[in-house]
């Protein structure tokens, strides 16, 4: 079904505004997650349960002095988190919410691409340029080094995703990820599980590490470099890197479920409890991502950050050849016994 | 057409900047642009596919290896070099004649474009499925033996490493670290922040 492109505007501009929108119920509902595994209370205190907090530290932000440092590149330092929030956004577009023609008529996606796997990957790795940026811009030495990590750490990584996304590829024969969930790579044959079990695990890892979330927060280390690529940023800028981050969290946790756990699809069951409820547009999905939003703030109370060579060392030793490892295996799988 | 007119004054200025413009970075960046316009070009030519890969590619790991290497050396603009005498204006001619050869074969050169229904229907929308086809079918041969040059540009690139290793430790290291481990860990020293205790 072609949808005119004003329908198409129209949910773009929705999507961008829900995933904003979420993104400021994100932060709090991490720091009260967070305050409770570290066994304290967690901002309660802005309206009822902290409800308001978002909204204080949007005033907070807007209010706040933008500072320009007086020696940055200006150009590239304002420029910056415009690319890391353009491309953030722009990444989950691609990512289906249910099956075709299920949201009250219409397709509960912005593009349905037939490349869209790799779109989502194109987006993301794009938007490692506005971290990239902005800490060399501000000219400091811990910018810099908060950036030099960075790119070292996200090259690094993109290939234990690559290789991991591509025993999914194999399998569903397809980079349409509407049609990846339609396969279901899960039923496919029992041979893959292992193939993909390890793949699930490998894609994760890597998933987590390009978002930079904890253990592989090393870009803003705040014990060693201050608050690395983000040191000079204030004001809107810096809530713009923030949006930026959690935006990836939420692509990542969508991309993960609809490679790995079905995306749209609710579990079978639910239609014997509720018919056609399995069919439900982006309720499922919104679900799986809330699992593994929780494994991200779970993670980060629970293991400390990794140093520069063991980060190194875990990718391109560990995590490469294990995926690889898998990829291997699938397609010996696909090739021999199936 | 007004779109590839549009995407074309973005590539050739972004190109000129990588040419003139004085500061490395600004000049990568310049070339990122450059490669983003022209990955759009492919969308508008369905080959969705390959603007994909460009973007992965090209935008997303190589320019990104640049920008990592000119950041972590901090290159500044160093001002006129020596080089050989009339170097430029070489240059100057090597570009005429280029680009007339370009234009020459672009514009007057007596070939029928393909039929555009035949074209398409190779494509296969651009997606993968018809690269695959080409590449691992009447290309596999070509496509293997860029395997090799590729592997050998690898193993090049690590000898050279090792090379240099020994020598600025002044004693060969035993056991022969593979390239990459001996790459990150040079890079965790460069950024001091974590390297051998």
């Amino acid at each position: 079904m072609a949808e005119s492109l004003l329908i198409v505007f129209l949910k773009a501009l929705l999507l961008a505004v829900a995933l904003l929108g979420a993104f400021a119920y994100m932060t709090l509902i991490e720091r009260r997650i967070l305050g409770r595994m570290q066994h304290r209370i967690g901002p309660n205190r802005t309206g009822p349960f902290g409800l308001l907090q978002p909204i204080a530290d949007a005033l907070k932000s807007i209010f706040k002095q933008d500072i320009m440092p007086a020696r940055a590149d200006k150009f590239v330092f304002v420029l910056a988190p415009a690319i890391s929030i353009t491309f953030a956004l722009s990444a989950f577009g691609a990512i289906p919410g249910g099956p075709a023609g299920s949201l009250f008529g219409l397709d509960p996606w912005v593009v349905d691409l037939d490349i869209g796997l790799l779109y989502v990957l194109a987006a993301t790795s794009m938007g490692v340029y506005g971290i990239f940026l902005g800490g060399w811009a501000a000219n400091s030495k811990y910018a810099l080094l908060g950036s030099l990590r960075s790119a070292a750490q996200i090259i690094s990584y993109e290939l234990g995703l690559g290789l991991s996304v591509l025993t999914i590829i194999m399998i569903a024969g397809t980079l349409n990820l509407r049609e990846i969930v339609e396969v279901g790579v899960w039923s496919v044959s029992p041979w893959l599980w292992p193939g993909l079990a390890v793949a699930f695990v490998t894609f994760v890892i890597s998933g987590i590490a390009e978002v930079n979330r904890t253990p592989f927060d090393l870009p803003e280390a705040e014990q060693e470099i201050v608050a690395g690529y983000l040191t000079e940023y204030s004001s809107i800028k810096w809530a713009l890197f923030q949006m930026a981050e959690y935006v990836n969290m939420f692509t990542a946790a969508a991309f993960m479920s609809t490679l790995f756990l079905g995306g749209y699809k609710g579990p079978a069951f639910m239609n014997a409890l509720i018919p056609g409820s399995a069919d439900w547009p982006i309720v499922w999905l919104v679900a799986k991502m809330a699992i593994f939003m929780f494994l991200f703030i779970w993670l980060r109370a629970t293991l400390p950050r990794l140093r520069y060579d063991q980060l190194m060392r875990f990718g391109w030793i560990y995590l490469f050849e294990v995926a690889l490892g898998a990829a291997l295996l699938t397609g010996a799988v696909i090739a021999f016994v199936l | 057409m007004a779109t590839f007119v549009v995407l074309a004054v973005v590539m050739v200025v972004g190109a000129l900047g990588v040419v003139l413009l004085k500061q490395p970075v600004h000049a990568a960046l310049s070339l990122v642009g450059t490669l983003l316009a022209l990955a759009v070009t492919y969308v508008t030519l369905e080959a969705h596919f390959l603007a994909a890969v460009q973007v992965i590619v090209y935008a997303g790991a190589i320019m990104v290896l640049f920008l990592f290497v000119l950041m972590l050396l901090n290159v500044q603009d160093a001002g006129p070099r020596r080089s050989l005498p009339g170097l430029r204006w070489a240059a100057y001619a090597a570009a005429v004649v280029t680009a007339t050869a370009i234009a020459v074969v672009a514009f007057w050169d007596g070939r029928p474009a393909p039929d555009p229904a035949i074209v398409s229907l190779h494509l296969q929308g651009g997606s993968a499925g018809g690269i695959g086809d080409a590449l691992f079918g009447e290309l596999l041969l070509a496509f293997h033996l860029v395997g090799v040059l590729l592997l050998t540009g690898v193993i090049g690139a690590v000898a050279l490493v090792q090379r240099r290793a020994e020598s600025a430790h002044g004693a060969p290291k035993g056991g022969g670290l593979p390239g990459g481990r001996t790459a990150a860990a040079g890079g965790a020293r460069a950024l001091g922040s974590g390297g051998p205790r």
